[in-house]
């Protein structure tokens, strides 16, 4: 059966709301949770990237012998990694539920 | 004047201020620009910056931004009348509100995520970083007494109250086993949980829960709660301690297993009395009544209608926290610069509305101006908008008592865990602040429960010895003036950009003269009104307890504003530097 261009348009207009409504409720509930999960697996991650590669930034470790296994995995996300472990942090960064 | 015609203005008033105002100060200002990377983008770690949809992103700033403000400060503030407080709302929204929450959202993404500290020691200067710190130490610290006072001194002292609360926190860490431990279904979590919640509530309301509360009250029999020390009834206390504990919980256990669940069902029990109370509210359309346009200019126990109203009614027209939440939660999540006048403006205008709502909870639901007194009046802003709620929601054609009984505890449990989901997290704050700042002094303060407790005693101190109404007029005073220290820096963000200012620097003149007038008021009425006569104005406390509560007040207001004073004076030397640096010819 062919819809008349006006009712496909309507169609569209309002899946496209109930979507909107469905990311907004995500956004207000489990949104925070998902976020906070991805917190955790970053912090790991920034820590053991710091644990294996820490020499990058001058911390006097002696680099495992997989470090070079695992630096063609690691280069992509170098400069992010350093960015995010040396930014400067004060107490106003809590206010985003980061205790 | 009818509700409906209150709620078509507040919607005219969105469609003038979002859709015109906004978007003009977007396109011609700030331009943004879909094309260029957001700090969420570039510095995509998964810990601090994750970029989020506009519609997620909207979500979560609403979230962040609502609690007890935009409630409690209207149902306050009509004490001077309706057409002040509905004219603050939507004026203060339209030229001031929007203004403070995208622009703070967009100085964070155009500084790489930086927060308001690190940019007012770059833009004002180096020590303004540690005054604006100390600042929000104790502007916290009164968001933590106005929300525990009234939650503990009205709302949790109803004794159909504390059962409901407690079973929605129980139901919230079974939501959080649910979906962290057993990995059940998210939708099937949210049915079960939500449901039991509502039956905890309704079970809260039956008659030998309510005698058993009453008994542990000393309000058996219709008694009145013996007075323990100071203004606190038995009542009062147990209902401090409730939330002296469900906040402890909050700040020392972990995220997942105590305060996200909870705030999880409790969005869920919000929004149905948001929507139910809006569908009663269309059903019923009733009028104000007799309620007064006008009162009187000085309202006892409140102050002058200027500036004390406009700090009354926060959240609901400009919010400081809202400048806070934007800069160092949001903008490090978004995910497209186009996105932040949809986000922060938008959901500030979803705020106002909401602020409309509770204004209305006031104005409608009791008739006219006695049925509000009646009703507690604004130095029972809580229980007003329970019972409020509780008459819309009664519309739907529910059984009289049924509807009441269950409609005012749904209400107040509505309330209480709006106020929960920011208190665990100003009470954490205050525990990583505390550590901070004395950690290296007295290694005893790095302790979690140490910190925590220590922020709650301080925490009870102002709920216990200061009026409800003095503690909010202050709180909202600091959030005032949290959000004119936003404007300022925007405006010097600005500045140093070589854009046009005027749009944010004349709200933040507005909003920092009016907020150091209602500090000095406070002032004046603690040190030269109320101490002299606290021989004849003590009331239910002795005179002694009396002159304590006008000193803490007093003194509070007195560090907010030589803090602010600071502050301004920097910010005004960056700002004729800033104007000096346009003014000289450019370099060869």
């Amino acid at each position: 059966m062919k819809y008349s261009p006006g009712v496909v348009e309507i169609a569209r207009k309002l899946r496209a709301l109930a979507s909107a409504l469905g990311d907004i409720v995500y956004g207000a509930t489990i949104y925070e949770m998902v976020r906070d999960l991805q917190k955790e697996r970053g912090r790991i991650e920034r820590l053991f990237v710091l644990v294996v590669f820490g020499d990058f930034l001058g911390i006097p470790i002696l680099p495992p012998y997989y470090a070079l296994q695992l630096l063609p995995y690691v280069v992509p996300s170098i400069e992010t990694w350093k960015t995010s472990l040396l930014r400067e942090r004060d107490l106003i960064d809590l206010v985003d539920f980061d205790t | 004047m009818n509700a409906m015609v209150v709620l078509i203005l507040s919607i005219v008033g969105i469609a003038a201020g979002y859709g015109f105002y906004a978007k003009t100060i977007d396109k011609q200002v700030i331009q943004p620009d879909a094309k260029k990377a957001t700090p969420a983008k570039m510095y995509m770690d998964g810990v601090d910056f994750t970029p989020a949809g506009r519609h997620v992103l909207f979500g979560y700033q609403f979230k962040s931004i609502a609690a007890l403000g935009p409630i409690l400060g209207p149902i306050v503030a009509v004490q001077w009348g309706w057409l002040p407080a509905l004219l603050w709302i939507i004026l203060g929204t339209i030229f001031i509100g929007w203004v403070q929450d995208y622009a703070s959202i967009m100085i964070g993404v155009r500084e790489e995520g930086q927060t308001f500290g690190a940019l007012s020691y770059r833009l004002i200067s180096p020590r303004s970083r540690l005054i604006l710190i100390t600042f929000i130490y104790f502007y916290l610290w009164l968001i933590m007494g106005a929300f525990g006072v009234q939650v503990g001194f009205n709302l949790l002292t109803n004794p159909a109250v504390p059962l409901g609360v407690i079973f929605v926190i129980l139901v919230g860490i079974l939501a959080g086993q649910m979906t962290y431990k057993w990995k059940q279904d998210i939708i099937l979590t949210t049915v079960v949980t939500v449901v039991l919640a509502l039956v905890g509530i309704w079970l809260g309301t039956l008659p030998g829960v309510k005698s058993l509360f009453s008994s542990l009250y000393g309000t058996a029999g219709g008694a009145t709660s013996p007075t323990w020390f100071l203004a606190v009834t038995q009542a009062r206390f147990i209902g401090t301690l409730l939330v002296v504990i469900i906040c402890y919980f909050g700040a020392v256990l972990p995220i997942w297993r105590w305060a996200q669940p909870i705030n999880y069902v409790s969005f869920w029990i919000v929004l149905l009395g948001i929507v139910g109370g809006l569908i009663g509210l269309f059903i019923w359309r009733p009028s104000m009544g007799d309620f007064p346009a006008y009162t009187t200019w000085t309202v006892a126990g409140l102050g002058p209608l200027w500036p004390i109203l406009f700090v009354t009614i926060a959240c609901g027209a400009i919010s400081g926290w809202h400048s806070l939440v934007s800069s160092s939660g949001t903008a490090r999540q978004l995910e497209s610069e186009t996105d932040a006048l949809y986000v922060g403006g938008g959901s500030m205008f979803l705020e106002m509305f909401f602020a409309t709502m509770a204004f209305l909870t006031a104005t409608v639901a009791f008739g006219g101006l006695q049925g509000y007194k009646d009703a507690g009046g604004g130095a029972a802003a809580a229980s007003v908008f329970s019972k409020g709620l509780a008459a819309f929601m009664n519309q739907w054609g529910l059984d009289k008592a049924l509807g009441e009984g269950f409609g005012v505890a749904y209400g107040a449990v509505f309330l209480t865990l709006m106020a929960l989901t920011i208190m665990y997290l100003v009470v954490r704050f205050m525990r990583v602040a505390s550590a901070e700042a004395l950690g290296d002094r007295f290694p005893v303060m790095k302790n979690v429960h140490v910190g925590t407790i220590v922020a709650l005693i301080l925490t009870l101190i102002l709920i216990w010895l200061v009026p409800f109404l003095q503690i909010w007029v202050m709180f909202g005073a600091a959030n005032q003036l949290m959000a004119s220290l936003a404007l300022l820096l925007v405006t010097l963000w600005l500045m140093s950009k070589g854009k046009r200012y005027q749009w944010t620097l004349w709200p933040f003149a507005f909003m920092f003269v009016t907020t150091i007038g209602a500090l000095a008021f406070k002032i004046y009425e603690a040190f030269v009104l109320n101490l002299p006569n606290a021989g004849t104005k003590h009331g239910a406390l002795t005179v002694g307890q009396y002159s304590t509560a006008q000193v803490v007040i007093g003194l509070i207001a007195v560090i907010l504003m030589v803090t602010a004073l600071i502050l301004a004076w920097d910010g005004i030397k960056a700002i004729r530097r800033y104007q000096a640096e346009a003014a000289a010819p450019a370099k060869p």
